[in-house]
């Protein structure tokens, strides 16, 4: 057996000649770093996705629903996508059980807003009901939510989202002051709280302005009857299974469709969303696990290949090794230790190559990542399992050498 | 200490030809060692000599446990060699065998006083012992002044100097020596067989391969492979 004294001087001569073959070295280490590079990259990529799915699901709340019109699912052509009105949000409030909340939202893209001498352009402006703020779980940083008064009047109050209340008032409170949407002058009741999320493609959540869904209809003489959200909130999100069953039935029901008819309406739950999400992370796992995998193979290829040579070339050395008494498990653990000292080198170089790539495709908002010690341990953990796995062959292959035939050179 | 350095009873060592023989005809084994039996003494100094192929290297490669005779008993300070796993023979070339070889198999990349190092490095005594006594060997050998030289920068007699002080280094009580002088001019040559003297000298039993009849001339015991047997055992007065 092979003592601390005996293995540590063992490790010394492996070092020595890692040393020694600078450019074996340079090789081995830059193999396996690929591999470990790509190995970090789908570990933070798909802890990145787990970490953006928590924060949608968050978002959006595990005891709400959010109901479009039109079918997502068969969508027909010519189907109607404005099937949800008034009437239906009435009755799911009144008679639904288990629901607290119903909101029907509406929304324009791209208005132009202005305050003072200040212009923003492009802003999401949204229609809701009360208690939009509360509705999707979205604290308010000052000032007040929209009422049901608001809405009853069709008050021209607005609620600010993060982005062009910077935008519009900087660091001051923008409570208070006067905004033009479109040059029709609102109040700002309300700020909302930064939240942070880009859903990728450059949409900014924070971007967006909720005034009274009354007050969107009136002022852009849109369809009074018919919007094109609805937001529902229930107690008990243990029974959401049941509630939305509860509410997909009364919305049929509302909408007097056959049984043969498909709905013409789609529920979107946390449970959908956290659905939806594990096939995209599936597909990324499976897709980044293969090319890591790929990558960490040919790494350890390479780390065996160039070993093998190695043996060849050091015969001599391995051969004299045994001649002056060393044990054939010294000659093999003095490679293991040569190809596992490469390929932590090539591990760690690789971790933060793996990083590095993230970080770089996440600023371009390709990927999101997310760093943790399972990344570390995992480059480090398959560093070394590249290293024993490829390079127990060729270790095995010096030790087991004949010495005479190894001191003439025939390795 | 009664028993002899090495004992040696019956020796044979065949090779077969296993690429030859699956063609199914019948090809002896090719028998290099017809049978040898030899002692030698605790502190002789040996020259075993022959033409190439008489099996003067393989019985030295047997000597040294480097290879297994295919019969016959060899005992190496009174141990029965044959009952010996392969590491306890490491153990034993590490402890007791000292080599020097035609070509000096100097590791490349490390200096002098590291190669010299190397056997202790499997033994397990303390590095601070094994570095004074590599200091005090490269000394002896008069390389004091090259210790961090690597092999490159080193002349062959120098090498094979360097290779003699690491064939010390454990104290081993037998030197095997496989044609020390093949690469060496005369003077260098000369040179290290005074060192050989020296070693003998210290008590030390040698075995020393060569075809060169001046360097088998330092020797006390001159034997002579002819045909895989012992042809000549010439003791000098």
């Amino acid at each position: 057996m092979i003592g601390p004294r005996l293995g540590s001087r063992i490790a010394g001569m492996g070092l020595g000649a890692i040393w020694a073959f600078k450019l074996r070295s340079f090789f081995v280490v830059l193999g396996v770093a690929f591999g470990i590079a790509s190995l970090t990259l789908i570990v933070t990529a798909v802890d990145g996705a787990n970490r953006k799915a928590m924060e949608m699901v968050e978002m959006f709340g595990p005891d709400a629903a959010l109901v479009f019109g039109g079918n997502f699912m068969k969508r027909a052509v010519n189907m109607r996508t404005l099937t949800l009105s008034r009437e239906d949000a009435r009755r799911i409030k009144e008679s639904l059980p288990g629901t607290y909340q119903v909101i029907p939202m509406r929304a324009r893209g791209g208005q132009t807003i202005k305050a003072g001498n200040k212009n923003y352009q492009d802003v999401l402006i949204i229609g809701a009901t009360a208690n939009y703020a509360e509705a999707w779980n979205w604290p308010l940083v000052e000032g007040r939510d929209i009422t049901d008064d608001d809405d009853e009047l069709g008050a021209k109050v607005a609620l600010l989202g993060d982005k062009p209340a910077r935008e519009l008032f900087g660091d001051e409170s923008p409570v208070g002051r006067v905004i033009y949407i479109t040059n029709i002058p609102f109040q700002v009741v309300g700020r909302l709280s930064y939240r942070g999320f880009s859903g990728g493609g450059g949409s900014d959540i924070d971007n967006r302005i909720i005034i009274p869904l009354s007050t969107l209809l009136q002022r852009y003489n849109l369809d009074r009857k018919y919007f094109r959200a609805l937001r529902v909130k229930f107690h008990e999100p243990d029974y959401m299974d049941a509630h939305t069953d509860n509410l997909r039935s009364l919305l049929r029901h509302l909408h007097n469709l056959q049984p043969e008819e498909d709905d013409d309406f789609t529920i979107l739950t946390a449970d959908e969303i956290l659905k939806f999400l594990a096939m995209f992370k599936g597909g990324l796992t499976i897709f980044l696990g293969v090319t890591a995998t790929i990558a960490l193979l040919v790494g350890g290829f390479v780390l065996a290949n160039l070993f093998s040579i190695s043996v060849s070339e050091r015969a001599e050395e391995i051969g004299l090794k045994k001649a002056l008494g060393a044990h054939n498990s010294a000659i093999l653990f003095q490679f293991l230790v040569e190809a596992c000292a490469l390929t932590l080198l090539g591990g760690v170089l690789g971790l933060f190559l793996g990083l590095g790539l993230g970080q770089f495709l996440s600023r371009l908002d390709i990927l999101v990542i997310q760093f943790s010690w399972k990344a570390f341990f995992m480059a480090l953990a398959g560093s070394q399992a590249v290293g024993l796995i490829f390079g127990l062959k060729p270790a095995k292959l010096a030790a087991d050498l004949d010495p005479i035939q190894a001191l003439r050179g025939e390795g | 200490m009664s028993f002899p350095a090495i004992h040696l009873s019956g020796i044979t060592k065949s090779y077969s030809h296993l690429a030859e023989k699956k063609n199914g005809d019948d090809i002896p084994d090719i028998e290099v060692l017809k049978g040898i039996t030899l002692d030698i003494g605790q502190g002789e100094f040996i020259a075993l000599q022959g033409t190439s192929g008489s099996g003067k290297s393989t019985l030295l490669h047997i000597i040294g446990l480097l290879d297994r005779p295919t019969a016959g008993v060899y005992e190496v300070l009174g141990q029965d060699t044959s009952i010996l796993d392969d590491d306890r023979q490491s153990d034993l070339r590490n402890q007791s065998l000292g080599f020097i070889f035609q070509s000096f198999y100097l590791i490349p990349y490390a200096t002098a006083l590291e190669n010299v190092i190397l056997p202790g490095l499997y033994s397990g005594k303390p590095r601070s012992e094994l570095q004074a006594r590599a200091e005090f060997l490269l000394e002896q050998v008069g390389l004091s002044d090259r210790l961090d030289f690597k092999p490159s920068r080193l002349s062959g007699g120098q090498q094979q100097r360097v290779a003699m002080a690491r064939a010390l280094l454990n104290e081993p009580d037998i030197i095997l020596a496989d044609e020390p002088t093949g690469q060496l001019d005369s003077s260098t040559s000369s040179e290290i067989i005074k060192l050989f003297h020296v070693v003998h000298e210290m008590g030390r039993t040698i075995v020393l391969v060569t075809h060169d009849e001046e360097v088998a001339s330092a020797a006390d015991r001159i034997i002579k492979l002819h045909d895989g047997l012992i042809a000549e055992d010439i003791l000098k007065g």
